[in-house]
């Protein structure tokens, strides 16, 4: 590979970073190939030994989506620097998508059950209206509890969720770190 | 050697380097790889990293060879990480070593 190739093949597995990290980025390699050509390699040996270029991309575009998702935890956010890790290779969908979805599972559900609890006067309701002769005021009272409950849990889950958000976070950080490095050198 | 492994302990071989001096991409890598094989390209992420979480900060400076160079410098911060760094390291070789031992003397 030359030269041209290897920064150009970069550029492109980059185009999704902002121009002027990538610029920033491929200036750091053009430096590299420009001294070890003074140093008297040629351009083929420089860009074999830094290996392959889409690669390092990976392991960049793991490293920036995980750095925004620690100033803004936000779900588009967290789905980038997730799928960026899971991109790094394929142990990876193993151990950062199968605890993703349990994780998403257990919120949902966690979610479901407040928000229903918090509804459940209204159904009460709905029901003395459609079947007035079954209605029994004890039903209600019933209900007006769970509603109560229902916004304990609810309350429960936004913390929680904003918890494991956090916490998964810095599991990606934990893998790109320990777990797969992302790199197949030798 | 295990590629997850040297990927870890790279992170520390770049800051153990700029301890003693401020050093440019091309002179860190090099110095690297003289003693670990790796593929070199995987240091430069790992510069930016460095200076992003403020452990070094960079200045260009020209270079009476050619093009001006990317100089990194560790910050106080970054000092401080590599002791601790160093510190992990040491009690983390010297388990290992101990259990190499251990194996050794059931032969």
């Amino acid at each position: 590979m030359t030269k041209k190739q290897f920064l150009s093949r970069l550029d492109s597995a980059l185009k999704s970073l902002p121009a002027d990290e990538r610029q920033d980025i491929l200036q750091d390699y053009r430096e590299h190939f420009d001294i070890g050509l003074e140093k008297g390699n040629t351009e083929e040996e420089i860009a074999a030994s830094l290996g392959s270029p889409t690669q390092i991309a990976k392991e960049l575009l793991a490293a920036y989506h995980l750095e925004k998702v620690e100033t803004k935890t936000s779900t588009g956010n967290i789905l980038r620097a997730m799928w960026a890790v899971v991109g790094l290779g394929f142990l990876n969908l193993v151990f950062v998508l199968g605890p993703f979805i349990a994780l998403t599972g257990v919120m949902v559900a966690g979610w479901i059950s407040g928000i229903a609890l918090v509804l459940s006067p209204v159904i009460v309701m709905a029901d003395a209206i459609a079947h007035p002769e079954t209605f029994q005021s004890f039903f209600l009272f019933i209900s007006i509890t769970l509603c109560g409950l229902g916004f304990l849990v609810t309350v429960g889950m936004y913390i929680a969720t904003k918890a494991v958000a956090r916490g998964f976070v810095r599991y990606l950080k934990f893998n790109v770190k320990i777990v797969k490095g992302g790199y197949k050198y030798d | 050697m295990n590629v997850q492994f040297k990927k870890g302990v790279l992170e520390l071989c770049v800051l153990a380097l700029l301890n003693k001096q401020d050093r440019y991409g091309y002179e860190l890598v090099k110095k690297i790889t003289d003693q670990i094989v790796i593929s070199e390209g995987s240091v430069y992420p790992i510069l930016r990293r460095l200076t992003r979480e403020e452990y070094s900060t960079t200045y260009l400076q020209e270079s009476n060879e050619g093009p001006s160079r990317k100089y990194y410098r560790l910050t106080n911060k970054g000092k401080d990480y590599l002791q601790q760094l160093i510190a992990e390291w040491r009690e983390f070789s010297r388990g290992v070593d101990q259990l190499i031992k251990e194996g050794e003397i059931c032969d």
